[in-house]
């Protein structure tokens, strides 16, 4: 089995600050619905544009029934931010692994077979990467949210193939290389003289061998997602501002970025709490991804 | 060596076409056309939309009722006028008109100055400065923390690497808005709409362009220090009794640099990306505040022609840094050797 040092794992402060927050927002978008005050998609007339329920003595005093207050169509912040949750987390768990398939799979035929299948792929990914990646994805949303926003969770599906299209390029490369290293191996020439049969190899030797790679590259690439669907929803193209349903249809933290800018007067909430959500996640994601590193980087060493 | 830089040209060619074309197709498929997709005009905000024999016309004098493959042929390589005369396409420079802001072309558009003022008042030269001041930050003051995460005792290199952790975890967008929030509104020290002749106002756009690459080329910077630093060589370099910056500049930096510079690739790209947000949030007079309004509102040829000029400029970075590293290290190009035979 692959040495993992759970012992220094378990001393670690990090690792439990990581794991602890990724709990808690588990927890958070598992319960949403009997966590959440209020429904998130439904506005109250009377009470629009509340601040959060410690700003008192002013003409429109907080509530406590709104705990962070409400956006400009009477909807509970707190509520929309819980759910928001659920949203990020259908994203962190389809896109990336989508993504990492694409990238694992490509990059170890490009490495394994070599010869001009290899060039072919590697001319794409440089392809992919010489594009500007939002504006891609931003290009593929547009031309996918009035197709599917009914249906397929709630047009979310597009945000997904948006980032699966370009986040597979690094991972390929990564792959490529990393297969590349261990077709020098003495254990490949010895399996190849015993004629093992490619998918053999791939399935046996490398994809063992590139593990480790790819899931660093899948815990370092959460944020990266999550991050996406802020900058989309903050520039309005979101997957929530499709065409007839307007703002109500997705309830995600990109949305709350994006009615949280014509909010900064009433409440600057709306936009500093969803921040602070993706800066824990991100900063969770990536010092686990620090931790793993400088374990795979031991084992290396040994 | 023109050898190794013909090659690359031609492969940047490959990819230029191969990225012109994968844009054309997918900005094709978005739904809508430009006449239609007017989201800040007054006439679409009174509902008076064009007729169709005026749509008809414009398509015409656009060139967008011809076949897809010759609207892609006639944008690279060049077409016949009505009167049979031939221009030439992306090619020879000629990026086509601009349909949205109408009689000026694109390459007017990116790279032509406003009137009695040098080339870098365009916007692709104001974009161009913004970029380079925000890279010169980055890198500098990236390597310089990650140095320091390394040479300073464990506990501040902790608390560097989870500030680091920190600061690549913010949005650009959060942290723009907060600058704006708190020193131009609040504390008004700059400007909501600042003068950008003054030098000091780009202080602040540059740093929020910068703090995201900055961050990840310090964790890279204190990864690959970490990495040499564990070498024999280096143990030997201290134990002949060199001082340890010697030991720092020279044995580990030099070795050190080669990741680090391969890293400033991707990184200036993400700049790129960055630079579509910051133009927006401080209403900068670059190009990549044009990019939003052309694709929103379909102006095919500015869209394929920012595409142009930004995969242009990744790939010439990239370039640019694999002849850097194989300066820096000359064992980069026999192990490619090996592995081209391998």
């Amino acid at each position: 089995m692959i040495f993992f040092p759970w012992r220094r794992a378990l001393r670690s402060t990090t690792v439990w600050f990581s794991l602890l927050v990724m709990l808690t927002f588990g927890l958070l978008a598992w319960l949403a619905p009997s966590i959440a005050p209020h429904d998130p998609y439904e506005g109250s007339f009377t009470q629009t544009r509340l601040p959060s329920m410690w700003v008192q003595g002013i003409s429109k005093p907080g509530m406590p029934e709104y705990p962070l207050g409400t956006d400009s169509f009477g909807r509970d912040i707190f509520s929309r931010l819980i759910h928001g949750t659920r949203t990020a987390f259908f994203l962190v768990l389809t896109a990336v692994p989508l993504a990492a398939l694409i990238g694992t799979l490509l990059g170890l035929i490009a490495g394994h077979a070599g010869g001009r299948l290899d060039a072919w792929i590697m001319l794409l990914t440089d392809m992919v990467s010489a594009l500007p990646g939002i504006m891609f994805v931003v290009i593929i949303v547009l031309i996918f949210r009035n197709l599917l926003t009914p249906t397929w969770f709630n047009g979310l599906i597009t945000l997904v193939v948006g980032f699966a299209a370009i986040g597979w390029v690094s991972l390929a490369r990564l792959i490529r290389i990393n297969v590349l290293q261990i077709k020098s191996k003495s254990f490949m020439e010895a399996s190849v003289a015993l004629g093992a049969a490619p998918w053999r190899i791939i399935t046996r030797h490398l994809l063992p061998n590139v593990f480790h790679v790819m899931m660093i590259w899948i815990i370092n690439n959460i944020p990266a997602v999550i991050l996406l669907e802020a900058v989309l929803g903050y520039i309005g193209v979101d997957i929530t501002r499709a065409s007839d349903g307007g703002e109500f249809t997705v309830v995600s933290w990109g949305g709350m970025f994006f009615s949280g800018r014509s909010a900064l007067s009433f409440n600057p909430l709306i936009l500093i709490i969803p921040s602070l959500c993706i800066l824990l996640i991100s900063m969770s994601f990536i010092l686990l991804g620090d931790f793993l590193n400088s374990v795979t980087r031991q084992e290396y060493e040994r | 060596m023109t050898q190794f830089l013909l090659k690359k040209f031609l492969r940047m060619i490959t990819v230029l076409l191969g990225v012109t074309l994968i844009t054309f197709l997918l900005m094709h498929a978005i739904p809508g056309n430009p006449w239609s997709n007017y989201s800040n005009s007054p006439r679409m905000l009174l509902n008076l939309g064009i007729d169709q024999p005026l749509q008809a016309e414009l398509n015409h004098r656009f060139g967008l009722d011809l076949p897809l493959w010759h609207q892609y042929t006639r944008y690279v390589v060049g077409d016949f006028n009505e009167d049979g005369s031939f221009f030439c396409g992306a090619v020879c420079g000629n990026l086509g008109p601009s349909i949205q802001q109408r009689g000026r072309s694109v390459q007017d558009i990116l790279f032509a100055p406003p009137e009695e003022k040098t080339f870098w008042e365009s916007r692709f030269g104001y974009s161009m400065r913004l970029v380079l001041l925000g890279s010169l930050i980055a890198t500098g003051f990236g390597i310089l923390l990650g140095i320091l995460s390394v040479t300073r005792p464990k506990s501040t290199g902790t608390r560097i690497s989870v500030g680091l952790a920190a600061l690549i975890s913010i949005p650009n967008f959060v942290l723009g808005l907060l600058t704006i929030i708190v020193l131009a509104s609040g504390l008004k020290i700059m400007k909501v709409l600042p003068d950008w002749e003054y030098p000091s106002s780009w202080i602040v756009p540059a740093l929020v362009l910068a703090v995201m690459p900055m961050a990840g080329i310090a964790r890279v910077t204190h990864a690959s220090l970490l990495n040499i630093m564990n070498e024999d060589y280096i143990r030997t370099a201290r134990a002949k009794g060199l001082g340890r910056t010697r030991v720092m500049l020279v044995h580990v930096m030099r070795n050190a640099l080669v990741p680090i510079i391969t890293f400033l690739g991707p990184t200036l790209m993400e700049m790129f990306t960055g630079l579509l947000i910051v133009e927006n949030l401080y209403s900068f007079p670059g190009f990549g505040r044009e990019y939003w309004s052309a694709v929103l509102s379909l102006d095919y040829p500015l869209i394929l022609g920012l595409t142009l000029i930004y995969a242009t400029g990744i790939m010439l970075v990239n370039v640019l840094i694999e002849i850097l590293s194989e300066i820096l290290d000359p064992r980069i190009r026999s192990v490619k050797l090996q592995g081209v035979q391998g």
